[in-house]
């Protein structure tokens, strides 16, 4: 975790302009469901060291204004790697945010940055780490992919489709995924 | 002597242990209730949580916990706009719920209980929970009331300072609270308590309830 700020900090950088994402919005689902299978998914502009593995957004139930985007960044460079932003379309203000367990009381709190370690991985995943989807401008249905750009330290930008995952879902891949380790 | 010296006060500072340890050991009683909030490390002089009757807001009038009577009860403390832990720990109750087979399951209730009464709503909480599973029942109230049953059952929780939008977040404890069908409180399930271990929880309840 690098410099936690107050969640009630706002970051004037983090809201999207609309108008930046309106033709990846309308992109055909075609396009959208095959990037979403083409995992490990890479769209970095001139930076190959940075990987972004299985991203997913949390399907919340409707009306729910918030959720949030969970995935693995892989570094495979040699320099450390910090996520410094990141911008969706769906939502209002996307903000990096942390979560603390202090003796029972879930805390999540904005950070700055999230650090990548060369030749190192890391997780955002429920629980620690995760890219908050704060005021959805609409709702998200299962089966649509959120469209995330993610920008690192070195300037370079990774463009990133997201599905949208039920938690029922999500538990699912968990437990086989835990069970697939054994 | 130097050795002998070196002996006697060996000896000495054994047989100080020895009387200390026989003056306050005490072997450590089993703990009744082992499964009160681990993760919550009260302090040692602190009593247990005592649960017990609430009336709370539900869509359709007041609820209270006796109207379950007869049923465990799971209740967790949360609130809608919660983007990541509430959405997981009630996935993890509704997961829990739908492994239970149908007779058991129909003598098991669970409450979410909103810690942030002033956006949710008792109406927008019954959009909210059955989108998890139609057993999850979800309750309001006034700010006061909130902080009365989140005292009984020991749920922690402090809202944030809201940013320029008005937006703010909540930090709450994240403990699913068992409630046997007599309405007792008798434990707390940590959070990121598995299924598995929820099921195992309710099938303690119910087997202990039938053999009374
Ligand atoms: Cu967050």
């Amino acid at each position: 975790m690098i410099g936690p700020t107050c969640h009630g900090c706002p970051d004037p950088t983090s809201t999207c302009p609309p108008e930046k994402f309106k033709a990846m919005k309308f992109r055909s689902s075609a396009i959208t469901l095959a990037a979403a299978l083409a995992m490990p998914l890479s769209t970095l502009a001139g930076e190959a060291d940075l990987t972004v593995v299985a991203p997913y957004v949390r399907m919340v139930p409707p009306g729910t204004p918030n959720s949030a985007a969970f995935m693995t960044i892989a570094n495979n460079g040699t320099s450390d790697r910090r996520l410094v932003k990141a911008d969706s379309p769906v939502a209002r203000a996307v903000e990096l945010h942390s979560h603390t367990n202090e003796q029972g009381l879930m805390r999540m709190r904005q950070v700055s940055a999230i650090e990548i370690k060369a030749k190192s991985r890391t997780e955002l995943k429920s629980g620690g780490y995760h890219v908050m989807l704060i005021d959805l401008r609409q709702p998200l249905k299962e089966g649509e992919t959120v469209a995330l750009t993610l920008t690192f330290d070195d300037g370079s930008m990774s463009r990133v489709d997201a599905p949208v995952r039920k938690p029922q879902a999500l538990l699912e891949a968990e437990q086989a995924s835990a069970h697939g380790r054994h | 002597m130097p050795t002998k010296t070196l002996l006697m006060a060996l000896i000495a500072a054994l047989s100080a242990i020895l009387i200390l340890l026989a003056v306050f050991w005490e072997p450590v009683p089993p703990r009744p209730i082992a499964r009160i909030a681990p993760h919550e490390r009260l302090p040692a002089a602190t009593a247990p949580p005592a649960g017990g009757e609430f009336t709370l807001q539900g869509a359709q009038g007041n609820v209270r916990l006796s109207d379950f009577r007869g049923k465990v009860v799971l209740i967790y403390f949360g609130y809608t706009y919660c983007p990541d832990v509430c959405p997981t720990s009630l996935s993890l109750l509704a997961q829990a719920l739908s492994e239970l087979a149908p007779n058991e399951r129909e003598r098991v209730q669970g409450i979410f209980i909103s810690v942030d009464p002033e956006r949710d709503t008792a109406a927008r909480l019954q959009e909210y929970t059955p989108f998890f599973h139609p057993q999850i029942v979800g309750l309001s109230g006034t700010a006061a009331q909130i902080a009365r049953v989140a005292e009984q059952y020991g749920a922690r929780y402090h809202k944030q300072a809201p940013d320029a939008e008005g937006r703010y977040a909540v930090d709450h404890s994240s403990a699913t609270y068992v409630v046997d069908p007599q309405g007792r409180l008798t434990g707390a399930l940590p959070h990121a308590s598995t299924p598995t271990q929820i099921v195992a929880a309710v099938r303690e309840q119910l087997a202990s309830a039938a053999s009374r």
